[in-house]
């Protein structure tokens, strides 16, 4: 007979046995999780990209100052991607008495190509969504803009040299961001009347915007194409780029499902080791019979092989399965708390679950299984003799090398993986020192206890070494689950704080100064919270340390994209103290009373981009006044914060004899935006910028990034379980063993149960305690590293592990051997002889 | 079809070096049936597992057909036992997870023979299981399962059996049972039986004894003390 039929021979026979059942369910579970996870994380992380492609009304955006090359769009066209346009312009606009300096945009018919438009027939009241953009000939306006031009729906407006009437009021748009250069109320019109204007001139700021969406794949190809074409002028940018305040939470989001999966793996590795242990110690006496029977080292290699194999294909071809199935009812589960439609799942994640079982099946099965192969055929005459001697470097390797190599595989990234990876490793050779301690510590502590103590920890002790590795294996599963746990928490408690409830939604910018005092008493009588007042004055550098600031910028050049340069001209503020949310990270604050030589903060990107540091001697340039100042301070700031902030900050005394402007900003409930019309009429100079759509936008994307990590969690939790299942069936036969011979001497049900109780707490506690230490270490490291978030030492961990240790393998252990003492003890006997 | 010449077998322990056996030379012709007997820890089985070509000695050759056994590897060895050898043991060594049938298949399996069902039924039938060749170990008893063992020992038609105290686990009836089988399958294939055994009667059983004390083949009837400078 071949090798491949005995093999299945065998196999068959050993399911039959009940001997496959653990390592298949963990393989299958391995897979399984993993598919799973993987399946349901890129449909999620599609969805969320889709999501957040709506702040830009597309996946991929070209912004230029000039007309780009229609041979860019041509090609996007050609490989099948969707396109629009775009054109903004700063104007004035006109009703028949009012006029007012707006931000026009125009669309064409296919504007937006992500997110939704959405309009409505009466300023500040709820909208609907609509299809595309104004009909040509027809304006749309923002809401504030009827108050503030004194118009009502319908009536005529021009735009340089034409009319058209405000058909409707526009309410949302998707790409309409948050930052104040974006600040003119906005008049939406189609980009075919642009020409009927007369507005769009030589030397004109124009901002032309070109839209592409389409397959991830396409869009790389284009992009790739289109950016060597692109002029100077001109940048390309993509969802994480573009959309300002949610990149982040993107991104951190999905390093943590990152980090899920690779937890994941890890601990279905753990599992499959066990049972695979469990299985080749089962197996000793077999392959030494079949030894006996003529059965020659490399023939037992070669069907073990084969049997390795057709294990691997089943249990793969399996736990794909499944993977599929529970992703799409966890999906239809969760559909109605999810609220964008999930985008159908693609074979990458099911082909990483197949490769995952076959990889884990090799690094952490093969070697035990690899042991058979040394068995010496005398044991069937002397079972003393043990364990065959392969080298326990060789299996170690094999797991060490299979996830490192997973690892790197899922997470493309070799510094992540090297420092999970070493940090596991170093963890675990400590712990399993302390482990060791802990179970001589418990066996002096345990001899002077009653008999189920004495005989439980004496018990321990005598598996000193499997315990001292099981301790470590609970420990294990548990750390992870705990860190999965506090970096959870940890992310979205920062998620929260970053845009809580009721952060401010609306910016009031353009404040007369002698409104100042009115709208702030027109605020309080309303209950209308609001930050302070800023001034606002417009203002540039002009020198750096006696260099011109704009040959510097030239001279340094290389700034990254978008980098803000020192010469542009920028908003500035003076202010007695640190804005909320503003930390100094070099130099030192003013004090409130300050009245000295002008001083300057700088927000940290701008300084260190532009090699500015504290003391560097500035020269600003503020409505025709040069004006010295010495840099004071760098600090940072929240730009996620919906707050007014400023990359320059003056000391008190430095501007306040120039002539400015006010911004602030505050919080208007839904249902009370219809403040803003009288807000509007009352101070009609002022602009109003609502970004209460576009917080509500950001706040909805973090619910799903939380829901994401949630969900994942939950399935790591279902693969910790099965850890520690396969753990304690792992020692399974040794303890059935002891304790049947136990009960022949007449140990009764309680004590038994007792002493196996106390064993498995006491193994939780120790495994506990292990795991807090190991996640404190951990998450420290993650979050300070990774995830750069603030670390806090967690004391409810140092609760939380132990229990968690105690009730989980406590419940685990007993159920699992509740058999022995139901089992009659000849029986058990009988069976492991 | 075997031969032994100065055997030995030292062990490492804890303590130092042991000596199980030391100096055996022996002879048994094809077809004979030897007992080998002594006191418990006289080095019986070792001697057993080495003639079997399951251990290896420290000293001596060892010739099984025409075989040096002694200068072959473990992939050899297992061909050798895989062309002569059978084996009884006195714990059965039935694999658990196989119904009688299929343990008896799993030698000719192993080789890759063909017909291993049909040979096995009729050994299986020839030892009095018929009706029972799908039972599995745990539920036959010692006797049945020892015949089992006995049938699978003969399915791989071999020219060598060795029994490491077959009726060690059995009562007087069914260890009788048992022995009565053995050398009737024995006779009628022509196999060279080694046997070991402390059971006296059973010994008698066969062609001649060898008799083991510390390790050394000795005379019977004479007191340990007086065999030289062995320690067990």
């Amino acid at each position: 007979m071949n090798i491949v039929g005995l093999a299945l021979k065998l196999l068959w026979r050993d399911w039959r046995a009940g001997e496959l059942t653990l390592l298949l369910a963990s393989l299958v579970i391995a897979v399984g999780t993993v598919t799973t996870v993987t399946l349901f994380v890129d449909r999620l992380q599609q969805a969320l990209v889709a999501e957040s492609a709506t702040f830009l009304a597309a996946d991929r955006v070209i912004r230029s100052g000039d007309p780009i090359d229609p041979e860019i769009i041509e090609y996007a066209e050609s490989l099948g991607l969707q396109t629009s346009e775009t054109l903004g312009f700063m104007s004035m606009v006109f009703s028949e008495d009012r006029a007012r300096f707006s931000s026009v945009k125009a669309v064409d018919g296919d504007y937006p190509l992500r997110g939704r438009l959405i309009a409505g027939d009466e300023p500040f009241m709820r909208g609907y969504p609509v299809a595309a953009g104004p009909p040509p000939g027809e304006l749309w306006l923002e809401s504030r803009l009827f108050p503030s031009l004194d118009v009502l729906p319908g009536e005529l407006i021009d735009v340089g040299v034409a009319s058209f009437p405000a058909t409707r009021v526009l309410i949302k748009e998707p790409d309409r961001g948050g930052g104040i250069s974006n600040a003119g109320p906005r008049v939406l019109m189609n980009l075919a009347d642009v020409p009927a204007t007369e507005v769009v001139q030589p030397g004109s700021r124009l901002s032309y915007r070109y839209l592409f969406a389409g397959d991830w794949e396409t869009l790389e190809v284009f992009s790739t194409w289109a950016a060597p074409k692109l002029g100077p002028e001109a940048r390309m940018f993509g969802v994480k780029e573009g959309a300002e305040g949610i990149g982040e939470a993107l991104d951190r989001g999905e390093k943590f499902l990152l980090l899920g999966s690779l937890l994941g793996v890890v601990l279905a590795g753990v599992a499959i080791a066990l049972a695979a242990q469990r299985y080749s110690l089962r197996h000793y006496d077999h392959v030494a019979i079949m030894k006996t029977l003529g059965a020659t080292p490399r023939r037992i290699d070669a069907v073990f092989i084969a049997i390795f194999v057709i294990l691997g294909i089943v249990s793969a071809l399996a736990g794909a399965l499944i993977g599929l199935g529970m992703q799409a009812g966890v999906a239809a589960i969760l559909s109605p708390y999810i609220p964008i439609e999930l985008p159908p799942p693609t074979m990458r994640p099911v082909l990483l679950g197949l490769v995952t079982g076959f990889i884990c099946l090799l690094s952490f099965a093969l070697p035990p299984l690899l042991k058979l192969r040394a068995i010496e055929p005398l044991r069937v005459i002397r079972r003393d003799l043990g364990d065959p001697g392969i080298s326990g470097s060789l299996t170690y390797g094999f797991a060490l090398a299979g996830t490192l190599g997973l690892m790197w595989w899922y997470s493309q990234d070799l510094l992540l993986t090297l420092m999970i990876f070493s940090g596991a490793v170093v963890s675990l050779v400590l712990l399993s020192g302390v482990a060791f301690l802990m179970l001589r510590s418990g066996r002096a502590v345990g001899m002077q206890a009653g008999s189920a103590w004495r005989l439980a920890l004496a018990g321990m002790q005598r598996r000193g070494r499997e315990n001292t590795l099981q301790i470590l294996v609970f420990g294990l599963a548990i750390m992870l689950l705990l860190i999965l746990y506090l970096v959870r928490t940890a992310l979205i408690t920062e998620w929260q704080a970053q845009i809580p409830e009721d952060a401010p939604n609306h910016f009031a910018i353009n404040v007369a100064p002698e409104d100042v005092a009115p709208i702030r008493s027109l605020f309080d009588d309303h209950g209308v919270e609001s930050q302070p007042l800023y001034p606002m004055i417009r203002g540039r550098i002009i020198t750096v340390n006696g260099e011109s600031a704009s040959e510097r910028d030239r001279r340094i050049g290389e700034r990254g994209e978008d980098a803000p340069g020192s010469s542009s001209g920028r908003n500035l503020t003076w202010s007695k103290v640190l804005p909320d949310d503003n930390q100094v990270v070099a130099g030192e604050w003013w004090p409130e009373n300050y009245s000295g030589p002008p001083l300057v903060s700088l927000e940290k990107d701008l300084a260190y981009r532009n090699r500015l540091k504290v003391g560097d001697e500035l020269v600003f340039s503020i409505q025709g006044i040069e004006i010295a100042t010495r840099v004071a301070n760098i600090r940072s700031v929240a730009w996620d914060n919906m707050q007014p902030n400023f990359y320059m900050i003056f000391a008190p005394g430095s501007l306040e004899e120039f002539p400015s402007t006010f911004m602030t900003s505050f919080y208007l409930p839904k249902d009370r935006k219809r403040f803003l019309n009288k807000l509007l009429r009352d101070f009609p100079t002022m602009t109003v910028i609502e970004i209460d759509a576009l917080i509500e936008q950001v706040q909805r994307i973090i619910g799903q990034v939380t829901l994401a990590i949630e969900l994942v969690l939950v399935l790591i939790m279902a693969s910790g379980a099965l850890v520690l299942l396969a753990s304690v069936q792992a020692s399974m036969d040794e303890r059935m063993k002891q304790h049947a011979i136990l009960r022949t001497l007449g140990a009764g049900r309680k004590l038994v149960l007792g002493s196996l109780l106390i064993e498995f707490c006491t193994l939780g506690l120790f495994a506990g305690l292990l795991a807090t230490i190991g996640s404190e270490v951990t998450v420290f490291i993650l979050e300070t590293q990774l995830f750069e978030l603030e670390y806090a030492v967690n004391p409810q961990l140092w609760v939380l592990g132990p229990v968690v240790g105690i009730v989980l393998i406590g419940a685990v252990g007993i159920l699992a051997t509740r058999r022995i003492v139901e089992t009659p003890p000849a029986k058990v006997l009988g069976e492991l002889a | 079809m075997i031969k032994a010449k100065d055997l030995g077998k030292t062990v490492t322990t804890s303590e130092g070096q042991l000596t199980i056996l030391k100096g055996i030379d022996l002879e048994i012709k094809e077809s004979e049936s030897v007992a080998i007997v002594g006191a418990s820890g006289s080095g019986k089985t070792t001697l057993l597992s080495l003639l079997a070509g399951l251990d290896t000695p420290t000293t001596g050759q060892i010739f099984l057909g025409d075989y040096e056994i002694t200068a072959l590897d473990e992939e050899e060895r297992a061909k050798v036992r895989s062309e002569l050898v059978g084996f009884v043991f006195q714990s059965f060594q039935l694999l658990a997870s196989l119904s009688a049938i299929e343990n008896v298949m799993l030698p000719s399996e192993l080789r890759g023979d063909s017909g291993a069902g049909d040979k096995a039924q009729e050994l299986l039938e020839r030892v009095g299981l018929g009706h029972r060749i799908n039972h599995y170990p745990r539920q036959l008893s010692g006797g049945e399962q020892q015949r089992v063992a006995i049938a699978r020992a003969f399915a791989s038609s071999v020219d060598l059996l060795f029994a490491d105290e077959p009726t060690g686990n059995l009562d007087t009836a069914t260890g009788q049972h048992v022995i009565d089988l053995t050398f009737e399958l024995n006779r009628e294939f022509g196999t060279t039986l080694v046997l070991v055994t402390h059971d006296q009667r059973l010994a008698e059983r066969c062609d001649r004894a060898i008799h083991l004390a510390s390790g050394e083949i000795t005379i019977p009837g004479m007191p340990p003390e007086v065999v030289s400078g062995t320690v067990v």
